[in-house]
């Protein structure tokens, strides 16, 4: 069937039969913006094989329209197979957004799709909406994070964007909502030879970066106490990221060594996220991260200076949050991804 | 093996603390900070040179920016690069990624003769990392991004490239458009007879003209995206403050970390 | 207006990107524990750095005396220690260069370029002022000279390559002492390292004595003519000695300007960042201020001897300036500082002490004004 004017689509990004989460939190987006746009579908576009199932899960979270293309061709995302199909399906079905997760795969994929079609694409996006002028506005982050510049694409269409996981809510899961599912074949294949071939898919953690180019700095103060301590490293691990400490927990005893102090008298990092646990705030230590990403603190005293630099405070005792919040991550990325898994492409 | 390498001039990324938006003008002030070549495009040029190492040819340069960042550049040169090329015009102001990988493929389809482009990954100023794909499709060369193993054996090149938690294993063969990750190498650093030579390695400017490019693909006008406002996000304002059960909290840093881009 | 060119300012910058990856983290630790890092010198070497002014085809970059300060400058921001190595080691260079035989310049040039220690040995236990009273001595023997004494205060004492050695080697024609200058490679026997003394201050490069027992050398090893002493010594000391620490003191001048700022924007006192007291702008205007007057004397005394010109005022006022202003502004750090400047986790104490040991080297800041008094009342 032929779509409606202003359709808003989600480029669906799926692992092994397992949606990535930043999927259904762009439907919940694209919903809204099809709303906005007089009642236009959002629709799901899934590329795979033998992942039809999914659909369903698809339009129980917002999606309207599934277009599914399943072919064995597809099995796993290449660039440059995908970026051909999904190029000739914008061709066909002229949707007015064209919505991708900001991951390593979404956004290579968005930009290739871009180039193919000669339209705008806004990179990592940090928010959407749609302006009082009926402008479709894209907000992405320039200079390590430190401007946020809002792009337009007045008239090249469709409007893409890829956007960063966990920007939006994602929608409750309605199992009573109904779609359509459209089933296209990936013709523009035929008869085409991959210039480059993936080999195989590794997933691995990383190894364990220096406090300094870690992206993800775990600190840990006093507050953390010596039987606490482990959790932090367990969290960096799980974070693919590093353990910085205070004075004191060098002192104490508690951290690797001295190459772990964060401040004037130890190392100035610049994480994009620095997450503190029992950390006081002197200006010593705050001298040491204060240009990080995102800084969260944890402390259990609601009025620790720690908080008058921190974008996110969580009152709360160290100790006991630790082993939950672990727990925790773990459950998700054993969810979103099965970990040190090989896989290897035929 | 002749191999261009694009680099970007980008504000020194230690400085953009001190980046501001004028009120008045509402446009970015970044008075005072240095200039350098982006960084992961330094790694890029160490591949370059050590291809050259191995296999002989040339090692280009390509930029597209303004004329006074000549003595940025010149850097490449410094590090062993053999010659440079800066496509320079009013016309290329104000590009998003597509006009500028049009004027860059202009640049390096004049050029001619190349086996191999490598960019960096991300530049640290826009860094939105389109370049290299953008400009493999322009060029019809295969491309692949966030590149952090490469060999060239024979006539296949294996290659392996970052994904979350993770990494791909590629083979391919040339010509390619490789955008290069940090993990890649770790480039050389510049000896003081490199800085001396440099000043006499063939440096060529190029306008709109030249490349025979038609002012309604390039700079602005040629943009599909156009800049609306710039921010500054509300860092270090005020704390959002949570308390609860450890549970919620749990669950509410999780979601911190998700956005934040650290937990995929 | 005092513009560097587009080349040098490149040159700065690469010298900067291997300082401050390689020798800043490095700076307190080899402070601490007094030992020079002898790899990063080798490293320096095959950058280019440790023949910066000799020509390419005795394995230097061929440029000048403002490249070399530059080089200075640079690694004395961070460690004024490590740059006295570099000091020692472009006097031998330069002596050598300038007053060495085509064979000598050919021999041990590209070794002292490509990482090899050099150094520049004057002064002994009675004086480094008094030149002229030089105990140790050269004497004839069958042809070939024969060195005896004891040299203290030589930089590079324990990790020498080659050696510019002062000795005395009888009475001129006049009856007055007759300097004469020998080459020595590190390895000739009888040429030993004695005590390594223990410094408060530029840290971070080996100062010690250096024993001659015996040294036989032949004729070819002398540099210069019989008597040239003076002259090469007064020479070396005055380009390279003396525009070398000044290039050091100003990367201590800049390291307080940075360091100062530094704290003081992060520094909270009453709810506010130190550098809202006006009293701590002033001090800052100071370090500035000081560090700008010190730049203007150094890099004009360079150019001057890069257009060769006469500059021997000009070089003793610039290191007069610029290592009394370097003490001047790590103790002003210092006092900005509260009683963090006290505290060895901040690099400021390591400043005031190297500034303090810049002030001797290559010619005392009394030495310096009576150079520059005597060209004054000279005229
Ligand atoms: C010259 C000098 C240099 C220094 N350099 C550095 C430096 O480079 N780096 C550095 O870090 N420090 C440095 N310091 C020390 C600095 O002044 C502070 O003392 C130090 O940073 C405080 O560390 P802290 O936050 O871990 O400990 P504290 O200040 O003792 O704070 C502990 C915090 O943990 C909280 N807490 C306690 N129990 C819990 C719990 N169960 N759950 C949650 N929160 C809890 C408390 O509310 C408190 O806020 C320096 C000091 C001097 C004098
Ligand atoms: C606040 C802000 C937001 C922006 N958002 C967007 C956006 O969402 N979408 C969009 O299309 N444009 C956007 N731009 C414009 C974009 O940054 C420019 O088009 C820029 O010229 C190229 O993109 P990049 O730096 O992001 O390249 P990236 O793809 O991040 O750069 C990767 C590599 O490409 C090479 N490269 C990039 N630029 C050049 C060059 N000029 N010369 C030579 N080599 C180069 C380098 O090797 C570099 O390492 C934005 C700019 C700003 C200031
Ligand atoms: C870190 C360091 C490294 C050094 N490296 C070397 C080296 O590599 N090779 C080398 O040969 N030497 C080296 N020296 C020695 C240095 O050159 C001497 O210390 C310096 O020349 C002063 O000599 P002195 O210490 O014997 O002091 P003295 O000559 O004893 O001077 C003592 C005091 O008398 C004053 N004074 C002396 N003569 C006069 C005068 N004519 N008029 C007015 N006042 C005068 C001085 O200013 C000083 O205040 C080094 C010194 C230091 C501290």
């Amino acid at each position: 069937m032929e779509q409606q004017p202003g359709a808003v689509w989600v480029v669906v990004e799926q692992n092994g039969g397992i949606l990535a989460e930043v999927t259904l939190e762009l439907l919940g987006k694209a919903r809204d913006l099809a709303a906005l746009g007089g009642g236009a579908h959002a629709s799901a576009v899934l590329l795979g094989s033998k992942i039809e199932s999914l659909a369903e899960e698809l339009i129980a979270h917002g999606a309207d329209q599934v277009i599914l293309m399943d072919a064995p061709r597809l099995t796993l995302y290449q660039n440059d197979t995908y970026a051909l199909v999904l190029a000739e399906l914008v061709k066909k079905h002229r949707p007015e957004i064209v919505l991708f997760g900001a991951s390593y795969y979404g956004s290579e994929l968005s930009a290739t799709v871009a180039a193919k079609l000669e339209t705008g694409l806004a990179a990592h996006c940090l928010d959407l909406y749609i302006n009082d002028r009926g402008e479709f506005v894209q907000v992405v982050p320039a200079f390590g994070g430190m401007i946020l510049g809002d792009i337009l694409c007045p008239t090249a269409r469709p409007q893409l964007a890829s956007v960063k996981p966990g920007m939006f809510q994602k929608p409750d899961r309605d199992t009573t909502r109904s779609g359509e599912t459209l089933i296209e074949t990936p013709t523009v294949l035929e008869g085409y030879a991959s210039p480059l071939k993936a080999v195989r898919v590794v997933q691995s953690q990383p190894a364990g970066l220096p406090l300094e180019k870690a992206a993800t700095v775990v600190a840990g103060g006093w507050g953390v106490g010596q039987e606490a301590w482990h959790f932090l490293d367990q969290l960096a691990g799980e974070l693919s990221g590093a353990v910085g400490c205070t004075r004191p927990a060098l002192d104490e005893g508690w951290a690797a060594g001295e190459h772990a102090m964060i401040g004037t008298s130890g190392k100035t990092v610049r994480p994009q996220v620095y997450i503190g646990f029992g950390v006081s705030g002197a200006t010593h230590h705050m001298a040491g991260m204060k240009d990080s990403g995102v800084i969260i603190n944890i402390n259990k005293d609601p009025a620790a200076t720690v908080f008058q630099v921190s974008d996110y405070g969580v009152v709360a005792d160290a100790k006991e949050l630790l082993p939950v919040l672990l727990e925790k991550i773990r459950e998700y990325k054993g969810k979103s991804k099965s970990q040190a898994t090989i896989k290897c492409i035929q | 093996m002749n191999i261009a390498v694009c680099v970007k001039p980008v504000p020194e990324p230690r400085h953009y603390d001190k980046i501001i938006i004028n009120p008045a003008t509402k446009l970015l002030e970044r008075k005072g900070i240095p200039m350098i070549i982006n960084p992961v495009d330094k790694n890029a040029i160490e591949a370059a040179l050590q291809l050259k190492e191995q296999f002989g040819g040339k090692v280009v340069l390509v930029s597209m920016a303004p004329p006074d960042t000549r003595e940025t550049i010149k850097e490449g040169l410094a590090m062993g690069a053999d010659e440079a090329y800066l496509l320079s015009d009013r016309a290329f102001a104000g590009a998003d990624t597509l006009a500028t990988a049009r004027v860059l493929a202009a640049g390096l389809t004049k050029i001619g003769g190349l086996d191999l482009i490598l960019t960096g990954s991300a530049s640290a100023d826009g860094g939105t990392n389109h370049i290299p794909s953008q400009l493999g499709e322009l060029m019809g060369f295969a491309h692949l991004n966030h590149l952090t193993e490469l060999h060239l054996e024979a006539s296949t090149i294996k290659m392996k490239t970052k994904i979350e938690n993770g990494y791909v294993e590629y083979e391919g063969s040339l010509p390619l458009v490789l955008g290069v990750a940090r993990e890649l190498n770790t480039p050389r650093y510049t000896t003081l007879m490199g800085v001396v030579i440099a000043q006499n390695k063939p440096f060529t400017t190029w306008g709109l003209k030249d490349l025979g490019l038609d002012p309604s693909n390039t700079g602005l006008s040629g943009s599909p995206t156009q800049p609306g406002d710039l921010h500054m996000p509300q860092h270090g304002q005020k704390a959002q403050m949570f308390a609860g059960e450890p549970e919620d909290m749990a669950g509410k840093i999780i979601a911190i970390l998700r956005t934040a881009g650290v937990l995929d | 207006m005092l513009k560097l060119s587009e080349q040098q300012e490149l040159l700065r910058k690469v010298v900067r990107d291997f300082v401050e990856n390689e020798l800043a983290p490095i700076a307190q630790k080899i402070h601490e524990e007094d030992t020079c890092p002898v790899e990063l010198f080798q490293k320096m070497g095959q950058l280019g750095f440790n023949g910066v002014f000799v020509p390419a085809k005795y394995g230097g970059t061929g440029l000048g005396f403002t490249e070399q300060a530059i080089i200075l400058e640079e690694i004395g921001r961070h460690s004024a220690g490590f740059a006295a190595t570099l000091v020692a080691h472009y006097m031998g260079v330069f002596a050598i260069l300038n007053w060495g035989s085509e064979e000598q310049k050919e021999k041990y040039l590209p070794l002292l370029c490509s990482g090899a220690f050099g150094g520049f040995s004057i002064t002994e236990p009675g004086g480094g002022s008094d030149f002229a009273g030089l105990q140790a001595t050269g004497k004839l023997d069958d042809g070939e000279w024969v060195l005896n004494g004891r040299k203290c205060f030589i930089t590079n004492s324990h990790c020498m390559g080659v050696n510019v050695m002062n000795v005395n080697t009888g009475v001129d024609a006049k009856g007055r002492p007759q300097i004469s200058v020998f080459i020595i490679e590190g390895s000739a026997p009888g040429h030993t390292p004695g005590r390594k003394e223990k410094k408060a201050g530029l840290r971070g490069s080996y100062t010690g004595e250096v024993i001659l027992n015996n040294v036989r050398l032949p004729q070819s090893n002398l540099l210069g003519q019989p008597g040239d002493g003076a002259k090469i010594s007064l020479g070396t000391l005055g380009v390279m000695g003396r525009g070398g620490t000044a290039a050091t003191s100003l990367g201590i001048l800049r390291a307080c300007l940075e360091e100062s700022v530094k704290f003081a924007k992060e520094r909270v006192i009453y709810g506010r960042p130190l550098s809202k007291l006006p009293n701590i702008q002033f001090l800052i205007a100071q370090n500035r201020t000081d560090y700008e007057a010190a730049r203007l004397l150094t890099y004009n005394a360079m150019g001057m001897k890069d257009a060769g010109l006469p500059n021997t005022a000009e070089i003793s006022m610039a290191k007069f300036f610029a290592a009394e202003a370097a003490v001047n502004a790590a103790k002003r750090t210092m006092d900005l500082m509260g009683g963090y400047g006290l505290v060895t986790d901040y690099p400021v104490s390591r400043y005031l002490l190297d500034a303090m040991g810049t002030i001797p080297c290559c010619g005392t800041s009394h030495i310096m004004q009576v150079i520059i008094a005597g060209e004054e009342l000279r005229k």
